[in-house]
């Protein structure tokens, strides 16, 4: 349940690639030696790791097409975990080698295999591989922020600090915690003593008023064919992200979703840890399995103890019947132009007022755009700096018939080639929306102020709040060839 | 100072054994410890000076001994730090930890150790210390972290403590807690394990255990000392392996109340504890279910629920391992179900990470079963019966999904078909069909121009989907074409073609496919229009033909035919340089075609390629292997043919012979490259030959000559008119191996060149010089220099050789320099042979005559006195001047002596005995006379005559 080693790498696509931190943990490394026995391979040095890493990873020699070393059909890629040949004197195979990697940062650490070494265990009967993989994640979250990449001077800092938050949070070589993402409450204060045990996920105690703030967001994800040959496919998942600040040490609150009467019950929740109970019910809808009309819907109730941070009580999938814009995109040749044809029809179950909605229509495979002769039935209408992508923006509100539409003719006459893409070539093409719509929820869940419960002597603000966004929202083509085997996403 | 220590320390983790040349262990040890114990440096910079010791403590602690004086001394750094340093406190017990059991000293319960046991012991009791709680980290909970570690590393070490261990984990209400839980948690696994292995121990010696009397039965044999390593390893592993682990078991009857006790406490407060130490501590308290089945597993099921629903990639991971030890007395049909759905939801999640993922990918095909059907050895994927296509196929693989995900999937769903396919037809034609379909899309991705990673991994998906199905033809008879269009319009993807056939025909020994493929493959390279040829895509068709020529199955008459169009009409080249490697293609096929099986009935037109080969190609090293070739094909029986190439002919390497390297060039790069010696083997000695007096001696006694000056020097002169005439100096030296190497390897070193490099522009570039061979102990080689002076003055030349040694191996050296002196560029006088010896002195007088003239340009007369006798002179004479005297040696009174210096310049001497002995110079080369005047120094002092 320990790892050997850490390694924390940079590249930018193989290229200007440094060992930015690295961490040998050496009784773990003593206690591998004695589980391994005569089939122990010893950590080579960093720069023959680095070298091995990168190979593996398929990051070394990117000016060369084929490398037998790293382009080998046989290399089982599949894994999370890869494997490291060290030649020379220590020769042998390094084996798992978890690695993540996220924009120029590649993390890597080698679990301790604690199980006879011949023949091979599989991976899932080691702990200690979900637990280096957890560490690397958290590690990733606090270097990187979530999503966002910083700047390396950023970078630079947070790495300084590895030192002493590695103290911390897996002093040995056993993780022990991950480091804390958000900012907690402020006006934490240390523990007294008490009788009640103060779980170690809360780092402190909340004084003032109680606020509890909690979030809900969906996210919709689609890809629209227009064909008959293939079905549309599209899915909704939500999270509930709270936020509170309540006193005690253990306090209790309570978070409820609720459906409306007709909808359709959640599926494949999940929950955080600092969960207390569950029904179990609540847990048997999943989105891969036959639904049974008999489901249960609800209402959830989550009974929780928050940590001070800001944490993702759950998240959920729900089977919506319809997507939320309908669209068809036509796209044809003619001469030496395209003809373009869009429609997109908003659901009426949908609330017409978005913060933004847009329709990008990238070109690629194409020279630069000359005149682009389009009209919108609504919006408007611009084109890319680079001439590569028009966007079509539809403001805040679909019109009346909620239904746009746009129609006209492109020509490529540019001097310079665009973006290309192996997709999209000829008239595989796509449409991508970006939309937000605040204050609903496709599946029709909701956060009831009310039925938010904090048991505690004073009465607590509470602020709830929902949104729908789309995300990997794409419409094809219909005129043609639709990229295949796109097959079924979480349906 | 800090900064410095900075670098240093981080040079020294860089690379251990690098900074480790540069120093020793030992002192850099004592520097640290030193630096340590220094007050004035700051506790933020002594953490760093730490993680040396944290990170390798076996490199700087390499024995026992040093480990326990290092940790004594580490030990009174922390004793002497104020409390308020925390972090170096904490660090500090870090590196005592990492020393003491890296040197081995906690196994063999040293001294220090047990001070360290008891002082962290102490630590851990020491509620006072309530400063856990300000962000840094408590040394309470860091000395909790040091006990656990320890006692992983040395199990049943605190064995003895349990008790002491439960109530301080009990009475813990801060953060602090957790670190407690994790560390009872281990000392119980570890004391029951201990319990369960010993014949004999029961259900009151778990209960002494945890009533703390546990010494009472237990102190002789804990204490008895080290524990062996097999021992250790085995007490150190998973015991959650399931039905099929062998786990230890503690009979203790139905009443375990203690215990049961024990465990329900730890797992009602799990939920305080973070997700990894929650799931490391279910791991610990499953391992001691396992041991003992007078706990029902049911201890757990309060847990379930939670763990069910978490999102913790972790905790999840437990729930299984959990499953995996106690499968259907813990988990029902519907858990089991629920469970499996779970993984193929998490699978796909769109929240969780790229890894996370694969990870679940990788746990559903070891998924632990209920009631496992058969017991597949471990580390066989095989997908549980309960994931049924229906649920798989929420896994399918997309073009959009990354090269890793889409692999894990496309191997996960080629499983699930498999297993349906073996079951009955039906449904599983439309799940094969999709794989098809995705893998035939990959590959139209690759075709519109995928980059590397795409390629690579169509490539796998390809071979995965072959592994799979390589019995169902339909699907590999298309996958052929499709990859064969892809290669006609991407011939650079000739290599991952090869490694495909290869991989497919090595893994699937009983399928054709491979070649199959390579036949087609063949098809559409010989098919292609020739001018749809350019310059690269020919080198990988020639790659690819390569290949093909090695199926002994498959005919080679479109090859050979496709080699003849193209040397017909080969495609433009861009550089000469070109034209070696496409002819090295061209040759690397027809070796294989030498070799191949059905050679009888291309002989004739491979013979043609060949012979026009080693006629018409543009490159001379291309026709000497072609007409090497060419020769073998035509002389040799197909026997001898396969015995002189097929031994290479496959992937080994083997003895490096001239054919091999051509054949192979493309892999053979040691052969190829020039090794370079680190010293010198060989040296050139100077031959100390009999001067060249024979030569003069040939020239006939008497002979017809012009008596007036004028006529003999025109005469003379007339000979120079020839420009090679007489230009050169031949001197002999003798190659030798250098005394002091004995490196067996260069005894026998073959076809040496030796080429030497001037230091100045007094000679003309030289001619490298071949030697056959040099045996050590055998006699030396003989090498003479053939040196042609611009003017003739001393020199230094560089000289190297490249040879083969016996290893088949080209190799570079450098010999020691050779110095040529000035008396090596003497020659005797050219004078026409038809003169004989009587044409000298006419000739000596002329010359001396005309250098003595006032005014010639260059020229120049001098005197050089010595003292010597007139015996001694004579000799000096005789020794040095032999070959160049003109007069009669026994007229004694006068030595003419007449050296000839290549190209063109002469040195006179008129010696004549006395006190001091005279020499009377005379030269058209006024600038070698300081040269001659150091040479006449140095021959008559030797003779210890004193110069004037």
């Amino acid at each position: 349940m320990s790892v050997r080693a850490l390694w924390i790498i940079s590249h930018e696509k193989g290229e200007h690639v440094s060992m930015r931190f690295t961490r040998r943990f050496a009784t773990v490394e003593h206690r591998a030696k004695s589980l391994a026995g005569s089939s122990y391979v010893a950590v080579p040095e960093d720069y023959s790791v680095l070298q091995l890493l990168l190979a593996e990873l398929g990051l070394s020699d990117s000016d060369k097409c084929y490398v037998a070393l790293r382009d080998d059909c046989l290399h089982r890629q599949r894994s999370p975990a890869v494997e490291l040949c060290v030649d020379g004197p220590g020769k042998g195979i390094l084996w798992p080698v978890l690695a993540i990697s996220q924009g120029p940062l590649t993390l890597a650490c080698l679990p301790i295999v604690d199980a006879p070494a011949e023949p091979r265990p599989p991976l899932a009967s080691l702990l200690s591989v979900s637990q280096g993989l957890t560490l690397l994640a958290g590690l990733q979250t606090f270097l990187l922020g979530s999503g966002g990449k910083p700047d390396n001077e950023g970078l630079a800092s947070r790495l300084a600090m590895l030192p002493s938050l590695l103290l911390q949070v897996c002093p040995l070589g056993t993780p022990l915690d991950v480091p804390i993402s958000g900012a907690p409450a402020t006006s934490a204060v240390p523990t007294p003593a008490g009788s009640q045990k103060q779980p170690f996920w809360k780092t402190g105690l909340h004084r003032g008023r109680a606020v509890v703030n909690v979030a809900l967001k969906e996210t919709v994800r689609s890809m629209q064919y227009g064909k008959r040959s293939r079905q549309d496919l599209w899915d909704v998942y939500g999270t509930v992200t709270c936020k509170c600040e309540v006193e005690g040490v253990l306090p209790n609150v309570t978070v409820t979703l609720t459906l409306p009467p007709n909808g359709s019950p959640l599926q494949d929740i999940l929950v955080h840890p600092c969960v207390t109970s569950l029904d179990s019910s609540i847990l048997t809808a999943s989105s891969v399995d036959n639904c049974d009309g008999s489901a249960f819907s609800g209402p959830y109730k989550f009974p929780f103890s928050p940590p001070l941070e800001p944490f993702r009580l759950c998240s959920y999938t729900s089977p919506v019947p319809v997507p939320p814009i309908l669209g068809s995109y036509q796209l044809r040749e003619e001469g030496n132009q395209l003809c373009v044809s869009v429609t997109l029809k908003l659901h009426e179950s949908v609330k017409n007022c978005f913060e933004y909605c847009e329709a990008h229509m990238p070109f690629f495979n194409r020279d630069q755009m000359g005149v682009v002769e389009v009209k919108v039935s609504s919006g408007q209408m611009d084109v890319s700096k680079e001439k590569n992508l028009v966007v079509w923006g539809l403001g805040q509100k679909f019109p009346k018939s909620r239904e746009v539409s746009m129609e006209g003719k492109i020509s490529f006459p540019g001097p310079t080639p665009g973006p290309t893409d192996p997709i999209c070539t000829e008239l595989t093409a796509y449409i991508k929306l970006y939309f937000k719509v605040p204050d609903m929820t496709l599946s029709g869940c909701c956060v009831d102020q009310h039925s938010v419960q904090v048991y505690s002597s004073a009465k607590p603000r509470i602020i709830t709040s929902r949104e729908l966004q789309s995300k990997e929202y794409f419409i094809w083509n219909s005129s043609g060839t639709a990229p295949v085997s796109s097959g079924q996403m979480m349906l | 100072m800090a900064a410095n220590w900075a670098e240093r320390i981080s040079a020294f983790s860089r690379s251990p054994s690098r900074f480790l040349s540069g120093t020793t262990a030992e002192d850099f040890l004592a520097e640290l410890l030193r630096e340590l114990r220094d007050d004035r440096a700051s506790f933020g910079a002594k953490v760093l000076l730490l993680s040396p010791l944290c990170e390798h403590p076996s490199l700087l602690c390499p024995s026992a001994a040093v480990g326990e004086e290092t940790a004594m001394e580490l030990m009174s750094v922390l004793a002497q730090c104020p409390p308020k340093s925390v972090q170096f406190r904490c660090q500090l017990l870090v590196a005592l930890t990492a020393v003491l059991v890296c040197a081995s000293c906690v196994a063999t319960r040293s001294r220090a150790s047990q001070d360290f046991l008891d002082l962290l012991l102490q630590l851990v009791q020491d509620t006072g210390d309530l400063r856990g709680d300000d962000g840094l980290r408590s040394p309470r909970a860091a000395a909790c972290d040091c006990l656990r570690e320890l006692e992983a590393c040395s199990p049943g070490l605190l064995a003895q403590r349990l008790e002491l261990l439960g109530g301080l984990r009990q009475r813990e209400t801060s953060r602090l807690h957790q670190a407690y839980a994790g560390l009872h948690a281990l000392v119980l696994r570890n004391a029951v394990y201990r319990l369960a292995r010993d014949t004999g121990a029961g259900g009151e010696q778990l209960k002494a255990l945890l009533g703390g009397n546990a010494w009472v039965a237990w102190e002789a044999e804990l204490d008895s000392g080290p524990v062996d390593d097999g021992d250790c390893s085995a007490a150190l592993s998973s015991l959650a392996l399931g039905p099929m682990g062998t786990v230890p078991t503690l009979q203790t009857g139905p009443d375990c109340k203690e215990l049961r006790s024990v465990l329900s406490s730890l797992l009602e407060e799990s939920y305080l504890l973070t997700p990894l130490c929650q799931a490391a501590l279910l791991h610990r308290l499953t391992e001691v279910v396992a041991m003992v089945p007078g706990v029902p597993p049911a201890v757990f099921r309060a847990q379930l629920l939670r763990l069910l629903g978490t999102s913790e990639v972790c905790l999840l991971h437990a729930t299984l391992l959990l499953k995996c030890a106690f499968t259907d007395s813990l988990f029902s049909a519907e858990d089991e179900a629920f469970l499996l759905q779970r993984l193929v939801v998490l699978a796909q999640h769109p929240l969780l990470s790229a890894p996370e993922k694969l990870f679940h990918v990788d746990c559903l095909l070891h998924f632990p079963e209920n009631r496992p059907i058969g017991c597949g050895a471990d580390g066989d994927e095989a997908p549980p019966v309960l994931l049924t296509p229906r649920l798989a196929s929420a896994l399918a693989p997309t073009v959009f999904d990354d090269g890793a995900t889409g692999l894990a999937r496309l191997n996960l769903l080629s499983l699930v078909y498999l297993e349906e396919a073996e079951g009955g037809e039906g449904e599983e034609s439309r799940g094969l069909a999709y794989l098809y379909e995705h893998v035939g899309t990959l590959l139209r991705v690759v075709a519109s121009g995928g980059g590397r990673e795409l390629v690579v991994t169509a490539f796998r998906a390809v071979f995965l989907f072959l592994f799979y199905f390589c019995h169902v033809e339909r699907y590999c008879r298309s996958l052929t074409e499709e990859l064969c269009q892809l290669y006609l319009r991407h011939a650079h993807l000739a290599p991952h073609a090869i490694n495909l056939a290869d991989r497919v025909q090595e893994k699937l020994a009983e399928s054709d496919w491979a070649v199959g493929f390579l036949r087609a493959l063949q098809g559409v390279i010989t098919m292609a229009p020739p001018t749809s040829l350019t310059w690269r895509g020919l080198g990988y068709h020639l790659k690819a033909l390569a290949r093909v020529a090695e199926e002994g199955a498959i005919t080679q008459h479109r090859t050979v035919r496709f080699l003849s169009g193209v040397i017909a009409a080969p495609p433009r080249s861009p550089c000469a340089g070109g034209a070696w490697r496409l002819g090295n293609g061209l040759l690397a096929v027809c070796r294989r075609l030498l070799v191949h099986p059905g050679l009888d009935s291309l002989f004739i037109p491979l013979a043609d390629v060949l012979q026009h080969l080693s006629r018409c190609y543009g490159d001379t090293d291309i026709q000497d292997h072609a007409r090497l070739y060419y020769t073998l094909l035509t002389t040799l029986s197909r026997e001898k043919l396969a015995g002189v190439l097929a031994a290479d002919g496959g992937r080994r390497v083997k003895k490096r012979s001239l054919s091999c390297i051509v054949g192979e060039s493309e892999g053979l790069a040691s052969a190829l490259t020039v090794h370079r010696t680190e010293k010198s083997l060989i040296g050139l000695t100077e031959v100390r030959s009999a001067p060249p007096a024979a030569e003069a001696g040939e020239l006939r006694q008497s002979g017809t000559f012009p008596t007036e000056a004028r006529a003999a020097l025109e005469e003379y002169r007339a000979q120079f008119d020839d420009p090679g005439f007489a230009s050169q100096v031949a001197i002999d030296y003798r190659l030798t191996h250098i005394d002091g190497d004995d490196d067996p390897r260069f005894d026998q070193l073959f076809s040496i060149r030796l080429h030497f490099g001037l230091t100045d522009a007094h000679y003309e570039e030289l001619a490298d010089v071949s030697v056959p061979r040099l045996l050590r102990g055998r006699a030396a080689a003989e090498v003479t220099l053939r040196l042609k002076p611009r003017r003739p003055r001393p020199t230094t030349l560089h000289a190297s050789a490249i040879f083969t040694a016996e290893d088949g191996l080209s190799w570079f050296t450098v010999l020691p320099q050779v110095h040529v002196a000035f008396q090596q560029a003497f020659a005797p006088l050219p004078a026409p042979r038809a003169w004989g010896r009587g044409g000298g002195p006419v000739l000596f007088e002329a010359l001396w005559g005309e250098m003595s003239a006032e005014d010639q340009e260059d020229c120049a007369t001098s005197l050089f006195c010595c003292q010597a006798k007139e015996g001694p002179l004579s000799a000096l004479v005789a020794e040095h001047f032999l070959p160049f005297l003109v007069s009669d040696r026994s007229d004694e009174d006068e030595f003419k002596v007449l050296i000839f210096l290549p190209p063109r310049a002469h040195v006179l001497l008129r010696i004549r005995p006395g006190e001091p002995a005279q020499f009377h110079i005379a030269t058209d080369d006024w600038r070698l006379l300081s040269h001659l005047n150091s040479y006449l120094l140095t021959i008559t002092s030797s003779r210890g005559d004193a110069p004037p």
